[in-house]
Parts: C-alpha cells; structure tokens; sequence
C-alpha cells in the first residue's frame, strides 16, 4: 500500500538534487581551496605558469559553486 | 463572533509557534558554523535570521501540502487547528528545556493530526499526504543526509589533503558564510511555509478562504518575520547540543554538513516535502562525523536525539488530542481557547523563569 501511496518520481527527483548538490558543490569548493592553496605554494617556489594553471582551475571550480547556488534558487524561485 | 476570536487567537498561536520553530532551530542553522569558528555567534545568529526571513518569500509548496495534504480540510475548524498548535509549540518547549533538538515540523503535523483524529476520527486523516509527503520524506531525507554529508566530507579530504592546513581551515570556513546561508534561506522557507499552512488551513475552516486558495500575502509576511524574530532570539543550548555534542567539528565538516543540509532541504522544498530541519542537519552532522571516524560520534547523544525524535510524532498528537478535548469541555466556543491559551502562558513563563534560575541562555544580543 505504501509503495503505491508514495510519490517515487518526487521523492527520487529530490534525492538525485541533493547527492548531485550537495556532493558537488562540497567538491568543487574543495577544489577551489585546493587551487588557492597550489597557487600560493607554486608562486613561493618560482613555478609562475604551474601557479597559473592552478589558480584559474581554483577561480573555474569556486566559479562553479557560485552559479550552482544561483541556480538552486533560481529554480527554488519557480515553484 | 465567537468563530472570529477563535481564528485571532490561531493566527496569533500559530505565529508564537513559528517564533518558537525560529527560536528551537537556531542551532541547525547556527551550530556548525559557531563550533568550527567561522563565525561569532552573535554574527551567525544575525545572519541565519536575515536569511530566514528572506527563505521565507522563495516558495510556497510546502504550505500547500499542510494545508491540503495531510488533513482533510472539510472536517477541519479553528478550534482543531488551535489545539494541535498547542501540541507542537508544548512539545517544542519540552524538548527545549531538556536540549534536545527534536523537530518543530513534526511536532506541528503530530499535533494538527492528532486534535484531528480526536474532533473527527481517523477520517479527519489524508493518509496519502501524512504517508508519501511526510512520513516517508521524513525517514529518507536525514539518511541522504548523512550519506551526501559522508561523502562529500571524504572527497574534500582527498582534494585538500596534502595542501597546508591554515589555508584548508581559513578556505572552508569563508565557505562556511555561503553554506551557512544556503542552509538558512533553506530553513526560512521550509519551516515558515508550515506556519503558513496551517493559518491557510484555519482561514479556510473559518471561511475566509476557499479550499483550494494560496496563502495571503499578510500571511507570509507574518510568517516570515516570526521564525526571523525567534531565530534571532535562538537557544543556545540546543546550538551547544549541535554544534559540540554529537561531533567536534572542523571547518570542512562544518561546510559539508550544511552544505548536505541546504541540498536536501532546498531540493525537498521544491517538491512541498514539509520535512524536519532538525533531522536533516543533524544527518549531516553525523555523516560528516562518521565518515572521518565512527568513534568521532558521540552515539549516546545521538541516542537521545533518535529518542526525541521518534516522540515528537506521538507525543505532540496525544497533546493535541488533549488539548482539543479539553477545549470541548466548555463547548463550541472560544472559552475553551482562551482558557487554554491562559494556561498555556503561564506555563510558557514558569518554564522561562526557571530556566532563568538555573543559568542565563547566550542570545544573539549577548554574544
């Protein structure tokens, strides 16, 4: 009775949003702390176009966190 | 006329329940980000209640499934609603003075279905709505939690790993100011919109709304600014509970916690799932605990939580049943809402004055 009563497609819908923003923006900010971190260390060793590549991945990946919380309120905004 | 005193005094109950939701879920917006340093709490404090208030206005599903989904609004009246209010907000004080943060969301559906079921049998009950929109959601959002929490925690370390530690604290912590906020605006909008449910719900018992109408402005408003105002005036000791009993946190578990937290709660928002705050964060806040080390959590305080936990249902129905016979002793009228209302505020004051003899709470004004 219960399997019929539930709304799977909702209910899946919701937990495939959650594992993909919840696990992605964790990852992506990690990787952007991970980029600011090789960009300083890199520029103190003299490695400019290492520190480079590292930093704009860093800026790419907090980039990334920014415009997925935009966008999860965007669609927040639209139901 | 009587009905009109009766509908005053629910609006008027339902926003001092929405105060006390604010007040009792401080800690899941809050605790993480004061534990981890990120932020002073009188700051944290602040902010979550901005961003709760501003939750509030970003959507309204979930107060269209509690007041149309989980009770039959034909059978309902404001005398119904009123004492499942009492229900929630008594049950939410219980479990404030003991520190445990069980949830406010559950304590307003158990309330609301068990005055329910006391005025008008279990035909009263939609058992559709309580089953697939609450009760299920209910038990898989805080496991997903846990999960996305636990999961996200482990990539993070083998991301930042190797990279100097102060850089790793002082990076997750600034992160902790967005998913801090994320998990506000997440609260303001999943729990506000219950207080708005349930005044829906009590206007169309009233007759002042159709069945099928969309919370007022005036409601939202009000809503908004309630669970704003009673976050701003949040526990600290359920923060305390949160933030430093069940794990000791560090910066990264902090941002994954509320960063799992947030994603569930947004995205169960969208689809009008009136799930519990409570549970979710506190999922994270393990599934970030546990995923560095089981032993990291403090299981027995987990325990308790459980315990609160699978009360709050149960406990705030037979409350609510309560109160709605009580009421009936003295008839259709609004007496019985009065005198109930009368000794729920000086029940409300007694418990604040001895709690005040045996230690004064940290508040946002206090830092």
């Amino acid at each position: 009775m219960i399997a019929t009563i539930v709304q799977w497609k909702e209910l899946g819908q919701t937990v495939a949003a959650s594992v993909v923003a919840g696990v992605g923006i964790t990852f992506a900010f990690s990787v952007g702390i991970w980029g600011s971190g090789q960009f300083i260390e890199l520029s103190r060793n003299d490695r400019p176009v290492a520190a480079t590549v590292a930093g704009v991945v860093g800026a790419l990946a907090l980039l990334c966190v920014a415009g997925a919380v935009i966008v999860g309120i965007v669609v927040m905004t639209q139901k | 006329m009587s009905s009109d005193v009766i509908l005053v005094i629910v609006v008027a109950t339902a926003l001092a329940f929405d105060f006390t939701n604010g007040f009792h879920d401080t800690a899941n917006v809050v605790a993480t980000s004061i534990s981890t340093g990120a932020a002073r709490p009188s700051v944290a404090i602040g902010f979550a209640s901005l961003l709760n208030f501003v939750g509030a206005f970003i959507s309204i599903s979930v107060a269209a499934t509690v007041a149309k989904d989980v009770v039959n609004a034909e059978v309902i009246t404001t005398t119904i609603v009123f004492a499942g209010l009492i229900g929630a907000i008594a049950w939410n004080l219980i479990t404030w003075y003991f520190g445990l943060p069980s949830s406010s969301s559950h304590a307003l559906i158990g309330g609301v279905v068990g005055s329910a079921v006391a005025a008008a049998g279990f035909d009263a009950i939609l058992a559709e709505g309580l089953v697939g929109k609450v009760l299920v959601p209910a038990v898989v959002a805080p496991v997903v939690a846990f999960l996305v929490a636990g999961f996200a925690i482990g990539l993070s370390y083998r991301v930042v790993g190797r990279q100097r530690p102060g850089i790793v604290t002082r990076g997750y912590r600034y992160g902790q100011v967005i998913s801090g906020g994320l998990l506000a605006l997440a609260h303001g909008t999943n729990d506000a919109q219950k207080t708005m449910g349930v005044i829906t719900l009590a206007l169309i018992a009233a007759g002042k709304l159709g069945s099928e109408a969309d919370p007022p402005t005036w409601v939202i408003v009000a809503s908004a600014t309630a669970i704003a105002l009673g976050t701003y005036s949040g526990g600290w000791r359920i923060i305390k509970t949160t933030g430093t009993r069940i794990i000791k946190m560090d910066a990264a578990q902090g941002f994954s916690a509320q960063g799992a937290g947030a994603a569930v709660i947004l995205a169960s928002t969208h689809f009008g799932f009136p799930l519990s705050t409570t549970h979710v964060i506190n999922g994270g806040v393990m599934g970030s605990g546990a995923a560095k080390r089981l032993s990291a959590v403090r299981w027995g305080v987990a325990g308790n939580i459980l315990v609160a936990w699978l009360l709050t249902l149960p406990m705030a129905a037979l409350i609510g049943a309560l109160t709605y016979g009580f009421t009936r002793i003295f008839g259709t009228g609004a007496l019985g809402p009065v005198l109930v209302t009368l000794m729920a505020l000086s029940l409300v004051v007694a418990a604040f004055a001895r709690r005040a003899q045996r230690g004064a709470p940290v508040t946002a004004a206090g830092g």
